[in-house]
């Protein structure tokens, strides 16, 4: 059995007191998995990720960060803590240089860790290191994605958190993001993100859990998932008359 | 035109242009307009007056260094007072503005800080009266630097140390890790926790260079011209109007800011009058808010 | 007798400052915008009315001797017309810039009454402002009382148009836009134009009360509004509660009896050579109070009802 990263339990969160928008969710996430949580819009998905990175109050429940308990410590120290966060949109700083992006995030690495780590950055973003010195808001939408995920993973995160990679952008990028994330789980890291994009996500994603009003729905495996009649036609968007075709099935990835 | 203006223009210049530095930067990562920020000048000029009076009662009179018009125990009582305002700014962060910016409502900050304003300067009144008061009583002979042009040496002293001090903070800003993070903070104050930024770190520093700043920004006027409780508040038009045409947010925008509405102030009083100088600060802030309101360095905010 | 006579003077000044702080409460209470000038817009109504009223002067322009109530409308004009102008400039932008050029107006009318002697009196300002009731002003109890009574008239008429104002649709758009910002931006250009005229005529207020008061005293001059002026009529407006015209009329005589009981305090006790120190300390204390306030109890001392965020 591998080790678990991340554990939430029972999760309660929401921005104001007596008005929870996640009623009671949880979710386990394994070295070196990539797990997908879906589900409708308005279903509190977002809100269940960002109150793991702590940016939306909790209520009750718990989050645990490998067997630490991380439910009350505040967003600034989880990076401390392993936990690296990528928001929906303003991801980045628009008005520093790509390589100033990526240095504010470094902070705590001492100076010549900081500056390996960086090139790393390039080795895994080759297209952000010939724009190393332009502002970050100057790039194009698919480029500032790779500036927040290099972001977020210059402190060799234990868990990298996503909100909808995939939002906003053109489907040739799309692609592109999934491609980076599969390359990234390659390199060790594992991955919990929200998606609307249940195709493209599932083909990555080892496991996933269907949120519907603040609570767990369904889960299990990705190709369980996508294959499940039921959860396929409520919250996939895919009819359930076209029936599991082989252009439609993801991937299979193997399980680690 | 009497070619001197240029000199009294770049003197007074450099006093908006350090106090516009703090506005700045507490408008840009705290997002509120300071009416306090004069009177953290005042305060910081007073207590400099005040460590230097404790120096000559500890040590004796000490000669100034020649030709200048002070010596080392003013700019010891320099180097602590800033400390000293750095510290004042932080106390009153803690016990008024932090509170209030907690409650999101910004504008309810602004207004605090009038009122902080009022008692600040007030207090002064209190224990100094309305007298002015001054650091030397020392005449100094300018000299001519050509062009008909002529200087005193405390002037080109405090020149010299608004340029260091201006360069020193643009490096600070663009260079080390806590400029980085100021900068982050004040683009994007939620994504700079995810990224583990500590903002009330960034905040805390940034009160203490305003403050230091204002400090230094007083003694130069109290220096050159004298020490008042009122010094502060009669520069808050100029410094604000400064920040804005630099660009609030821009370091380089509001010395360059500052150095523009000075020369423009000296030129005034040659060609209408001494009496009318605090209007110039108020036309070109409306010419920037007409024309332009992000002003020279300025970027559209979100 | 004399006691009567003063308390109708004291309450007379504090009807004023109620005047002042009522249109502050239209653009504050009301609107959301932010003054620092008050006193400039005070000072432009007062200037104003005085230089149209008062008989010629060879020593200034003006001395038009007007009758008194085209004085009043013109001072009303003026000021409004000033904060229009504001309003425009500054509306569009993010709400401090407002705050920084009002504070600048304020300096800008002290610069110009200070120093455009031919226009203003200069430092020495204007004398023989005519008063309305002059002639009784042998007899100080019936003089106050009718000052009193004219200036009780002029705030009350302000407070019901007020008030009828704050009910109408027009106020309810106000209110709609302060209260949800996503309202205020779809209407876009319409909510900055419904924003101008609250500033305006809130100004114009300001100036009305800034003329009735230089029509009672009969003389002015530029360091009657200093930003001491500003700052009174904020924590009067503060305390009383912002958002209520009630609340601004209250907290102005209540905050106007502090002001009244603790300079005679000072007068009574302090040293003649300490005084102005120990004025300066009740403006210390004012200043403390209005930040209590703030961080204490933002819907102000004299609301009982749910606060209602400033």
């Amino acid at each position: 059995m591998t080790r678990t990263v991340l554990s939430v339990t029972d999760l309660v969160a929401g921005y104001e007191p007596g008005v929870p928008i996640v009623r009671g969710a949880s979710l386990t996430v394994r070295e070196g998995e990539i797990v997908v949580v879906l589900g409708p819009n308005g279903a509190g998905k977002s809100s269940f990720i960002k109150a793991i990175a702590g940016l939306v109050p909790i209520f009750s429940g718990t989050v645990m960060l490998d067997d630490e308990e991380i439910t009350k410590v505040p967003a600034h120290q989880l990076v401390r803590r392993g936990l690296a966060f990528v928001p929906q949109t303003e991801n980045i700083f628009p008005l520093m240089s790509v390589e100033d992006n990526l240095k504010v995030a470094g902070g705590m690495l001492d100076r010549r860790d900081m500056t390996g780590r960086i090139e790393e950055m390039y080795g895994l973003f080759p297209d952000l290191r010939d724009k190393r010195r332009i502002a970050a808001g100057n790039l194009s939408g698919g480029q500032r994605q790779m500036v927040a995920v290099a972001r977020a993973l210059m402190v060799r995160p234990k868990l990298l958190v996503l909100d909808e990679p995939s939002a906003g952008l053109s489907p040739k990028f799309v692609s592109m993001v999934f491609h980076m994330l599969a390359d990234i789980r390659k390199a060790g890291v594992t991955i919990l993100l929200v998606e609307q994009n249940a195709k493209a996500a599932l083909a990555i994603g080892d496991r996933a859990c269907v949120l519907v009003e603040g609570r767990n729905a369904h889960e299990g495996r990705a190709d369980a998932l996508w294959d499940d009649p039921v959860v396929a036609e409520l919250y996939l968007g895919r009819r359930h008359a076209a029936g599991p075709s082989a252009s439609d099935k993801p991937m299979p990835e193997a399980q680690p | 035109m009497n070619p001197q203006f240029l000199i009294d223009g770049l003197l007074t210049g450099s006093m908006i242009g350090l106090g516009a530095i703090g506005v700045t930067l507490t408008y840009s990562i705290l997002r509120f307009s300071n009416f306090a920020h004069g009177d953290l000048m005042a305060w910081g000029t007073y207590a400099t007056l005040l460590i230097v009076g404790a120096i000559t009662a500890l040590f004796g009179k000490v000669a100034p260094f020649s030709p200048l018009s002070f010596g080392w125990p003013l700019m010891l009582a320099l180097a602590l007072a800033m400390v000293v305002t750095g510290g004042l700014a932080l106390l009153l962060d803690r016990i008024l503005f932090s509170r209030l910016r907690a409650k999101g409502q910004m504008i309810i900050v602004v207004m605090a800080s009038f009122g902080a304003s009022m008692a600040l300067r007030n207090m002064l009144e209190f224990l100094f009266t309305s007298r002015p008061a001054y650091f030397s009583r020392a005449i100094q002979i300018a000299m001519p630097v050509g062009f008909g042009l002529r200087i005193t040496p405390d002037q080109i002293a405090l020149l010299i140390l608004t340029a260091v001090l201006v360069t020193l903070v643009h490096l600070i800003m663009t260079r080390s890790r806590i400029g980085r993070e100021m900068r982050a903070v004040s683009q994007n104050p939620a994504l700079a926790r995810v990224a583990g930024i500590d903002v009330a770190r960034v905040v805390r520093f940034t009160w203490l260079i305003g403050g230091a700043l204002a400090c230094v920004a007083g003694v130069m006027i109290g220096v050159l011209v004298q020490i008042r409780p009122l010094m502060g508040f009669d520069m808050l038009l100029p410094i604000f109007a400064a920040a804005i045409l630099g660009g609030i947010g821009s370091v380089p925008g509001a010395v360059l800011g500052g150095l523009i509405i000075g020369l423009s102030e000296a030129a005034a009083v040659q060609i209408v009058g001494a009496e009318w100088r605090a209007a110039v600060a108020f036309l070109i802030l409306m010419a920037v808010l007409f024309i332009r309101p992000i002003g020279l360095f300025g970027v559209k905010e979100r | 007798m004399e006691l009567l006579s003063y308390a109708a003077f004291f309450l007379t000044t504090a009807l004023v400052f109620a005047l002042i702080t009522l249109g502050l409460n239209l653009q504050w209470g009301l609107t959301g915008l932010f003054n620092v000038g008050v006193a400039g817009f005070v000072a432009v109504g007062a200037y104003v009315s005085a230089i149209l009223t008062t008989p010629d002067d060879a020593a200034r322009i003006g001395g038009f001797a007007l009758p008194l109530p085209l004085g009043w409308l013109a001072a009303m004009l003026a000021a409004g017309l000033v904060a229009a102008i504001v309003g425009v400039a500054t509306l569009r932008l993010k709400s401090d810039y407002l705050a920084i050029t009002t504070f600048g107006v304020a300096v800008v009318v002290q610069l110009v009454a200070l120093n455009a002697q031919g226009l203003t009196g200069g430092p020495f300002g204007i004398g023989f402002i005519p008063r309305p009731f002059a002639t009784l002003a042998e007899t100080p109890l019936i003089f106050n009382l009718a000052n009193l009574a004219v200036v009780a008239l002029v705030t009350l008429l302000v407070y019901l148009a007020l008030e009828h104002l704050a009910k109408s649709p027009w106020g309810r758009v106000l209110k709609a836009l302060r209260e949800d910002e996503r309202a205020a931006i779809s209407l876009g250009k319409s909510a900055r134009f419904y924003r101008v005229q609250a500033f305006a005529l809130g100004g114009a207020v300001m100036g009305l009360a800034g003329a009735v008061q230089a029509h009672f005293i009969g003389f002015i001059a530029p360091e009657n509004y200093l930003p001491t002026l500003t700052f009174q009529v904020w924590t009067m407006l503060i305390v009383g509660g912002s958002g209520s015209n009630r609340g601004a009329v209250l907290g102005s005589i209540l905050v106007w009896a502090i002001w009244v009981g603790s300079g005679t305090f000072v007068a009574a006790f302090v040293p003649t050579d300490q005084q102005a120190r120990a004025a300066a300390l009740q403006i210390v204390a004012i200043g403390v109070m209005l930040c209590l306030i703030l961080l204490l109890r933002p819907s102000g001392l004299l609301r009982a009802r749910v606060p209602r965020e400033g």
